[in-house]
């Protein structure tokens, strides 16, 4: 397959995603007929390709993606084992560098290798695993300490940032428990106050629900919501869970590396 | 800040006390060791340390205080017109047969002084007065002695070089390298034990007048006796110790026991800290991700180290004092002084810190990425 044909199914979902995009970003609201004021993108990859060399074979897994999210908005990405979604996760936290493309910040562009800066960027955004991802020697408060202290966040400030996010997500009881003394759910809402901790701009959730029974997932995606709402943080959730849709205010596609037009990305 | 290193350390404790344990074995090993190869070379300058001659004149190439050499008698004397030199006396020092009540024959070291309170030898006397040692065929013998000699009684009889002597005196401390017990007596009488010293003396003892410098008195001496050698306290003592580290082997197999000992902590600990670091590699994918460089990882299992060294090296340290008694109650002495623990705890740490340099090679390639696999 040459470049150009590669280009075209991405150039028309480049259109669509952009079109939801200003959409997403013109301020039309659920359920509000309000003209409010553009919102900020606090995430945006912009053509980002990512190639991986696997002995002699180069694997192309992204050819050409842009996706952003804005203050307050929820995006869902969806998409079959494969194909690309948890790559272009980590490209967009800052963990992956980008073949080609660029990753906007806050505005702040981030191409190329510029290691130092990406680690530096990381630090402002927030992170949620499938695996929970805990330190299991930690308690629920001291999780969430550590990370702040890695984020350069010390000392009572960071006492009190923790107790904060620890109170947003219910878990004020539960703060000095270890991770082994948490059910799953609770984990992760561990893990969700570990993200918002130091209040980064977005948020990336990788598979949240996966490792949830239905209920308690539910219950996770409602506390994902009211937090991305109330706390005005972007959020992109990488899923295969079809109970995310409830929650997200844009569901994007993503099949070979490629970001799928909106009807497709509904019927994903 | 929340110390994740404490914490993780904490946590698996199994592997920590095991950890503990091989870094404590090193630290005991090193420290039990050293310190007996140091207890014996204190034996080697007991003698020395404890005189009060500033200066040791002795025969020309004489590898140690114990194997003294006779030279004429008379060098004392030309030794005390020198300026600076306070006194000057003979000594002897020498191995002679002494016979037990047993019947058997084994040797004594005898160390010969026409003033034994003076040049302070024996310095510590639990039995007698070494001013008595010049009234007729007297000895004092060091209380050490009876594990060679048998258990032995002031006013006791022991014949030495074929002459009877009457014990008028217990000494203390005075231990040879070579295990040989320590005799002292009157200089004329160690003199006419063997034929080799009549006329003769195998060291001039001299003490430095108040305000010369030794090293300076001695520069005076040695071009005036080109068949002796003059030394120092400091110099007497350095030699002394340098012939029985490099003539019996024992510098070389303290160091192989030291490089032993720091290798068994340096593998158990590398060892331990390395399938740690393994374990939590996923942890330390998450510390990555969130926004931690490979420093912060590194800080983590040094800090990790450290804590391995302090607490082990308190462990072995403990248990290295612990067994200075029983090593005692056997007539080894472990000795132990600050400087050379402090020696050794700056050694731990280092070797600790040296252990952790294996683990921190494996936590920079990891992929932050991986914390995205399920």
């Amino acid at each position: 397959m040459d470049s150009n044909e590669n280009n075209k199914p991405q150039e028309k979902a480049e259109g669509d995603s952009l079109a939801r995009s200003d959409r997403g970003s013109g301020g039309l609201s659920r359920g509000s007929n309000t003209i409010a004021a553009p919102r900020p993108k606090v995430l945006e990859a912009r053509v980002v390709r990512k190639t991986f060399e696997e002995g002699s074979q180069r694997v192309e897994v992204l050819r050409g993606v842009s996706l952003d999210v804005t203050a307050g908005e929820i995006v869902s990405l969806e998409g079959p084992s494969g194909s690309g979604k948890t790559t272009l996760l980590s490209i967009m936290g800052c963990i992956l560098t980008p073949s080609a493309g660029e990753i906007h910040i806050g505005g702040q562009a981030i191409s190329g290798n510029e290691q130092a800066l990406r680690d530096a960027r990381r630090k402002s955004i927030g992170f949620v695993f499938q695996q929970f991802n805990l330190f299991p020697a930690l308690t629920a408060r001291e999780n969430i300490i550590y990370a702040l202290g890695i984020k350069g966040h010390k000392g009572s400030k960071a006492l009190v940032e923790a107790d904060r996010v620890l109170d947003a997500v219910g878990l004020t009881d539960r703060k000095n428990f270890l991770p082994r003394d948490l059910s799953g759910g609770q984990k992760q809402r561990v893990a969700i106050a570990r993200a918002l901790a130091g209040s980064p701009d977005v948020i990336l959730a990788d598979e949240p629900t996966a490792n949830l029974d239905s209920a308690v997932g539910v219950q996770i995606l409602d506390l994902f919501r009211d937090l991305a709402k109330s706390e005005n943080k972007g959020l992109i959730i990488v899923t295969h869970d079809p109970k995310v849709r409830r929650v997200a205010d844009r569901v994007a596609g993503i099949a070979d590396g490629l970001i799928l037009p909106e009807p497709a990305a509904h019927a994903a | 800040m929340v110390s994740l290193a404490r914490k993780n350390l904490f946590h698996d404790r199994i592997r920590f006390a095991i950890t503990l344990a091989g870094v404590a074995f090193a630290v005991t090993l090193v420290l039990v060791q050293v310190g007996l190869f140091l207890g014996l070379l204190g034996k080697a300058t007991v003698t020395i340390e404890n005189s009060s001659a500033d200066i040791w004149i002795v025969a020309k190439n004489t590898p140690n205080v114990d194997f003294g050499n006779p030279f004429p008698e008379t060098v004392f004397l030309r030794a005390r017109g020198v300026p600076g030199v306070e006194r000057a006396d003979n000594a002897i020092v020498q191995f002679v047969n002494i016979q037990l009540p047993s019947g058997a024959t084994e040797n004594a070291l005898v160390y010969g002084l026409s003033d034994p309170a003076f040049w302070n030898l024996p310095w510590k006397v639990e039995a007698g007065r070494a001013e008595d040692l010049s009234r007729g065929y007297n000895l004092m013998m060091d209380r050490s002695a009876s594990l060679r000699f048998g258990a032995f009684d002031v006013g006791d009889y022991r014949e030495v070089g074929g002459r009877r002597f009457r014990i008028i005196g217990r000494s203390a401390e005075a231990e040879s390298f070579t295990t040989t017990p320590i005799v002292f007596m009157d200089f004329g009488n160690a003199q006419s034990l063997l034929d080799q010293l009549r006329g003769n003396t195998t060291y001039v003892l001299v003490k430095v007048a108040p305000g010369f410098d030794p090293a300076e008195v001695a520069a005076r001496l040695r071009p005036m006796f080109p068949f002796n050698n003059v030394h120092t306290r400091d110099e007497w003592a350095a030699a002394s110790r340098g012939y029985w580290i490099e003539s019996t082997g024992l510098g070389m197999s303290m160091g192989v026991t030291v490089f032993l000992g720091i290798l068994v902590g340096v593998v158990i600990v590398a060892q331990t800290l390395y399938t740690s670091a393994v374990e939590h590699i996923r942890e330390f994918g998450t510390v990555k991700a969130i926004g931690g460089s490979n420093w912060d990882i590194y800080k983590i299992l040094g800090e990790q180290a450290l804590i391995a060294a302090v607490l082990g090296f308190l462990l072995g340290a403990g248990a290295s004092y612990a067994v200075r008694p029983a090593m005692a109650s056997l007539h080894l002495t472990v000795l132990l002084t600050p400087q050379f623990s402090g020696i050794v705890f700056v050694g731990t740490v280092a070797m600790c810190l040296a252990a952790a340099l294996f683990s921190f090679r494996r936590v920079a390639l990891i992929d932050p990425a991986l914390v995205f696999r399920g």
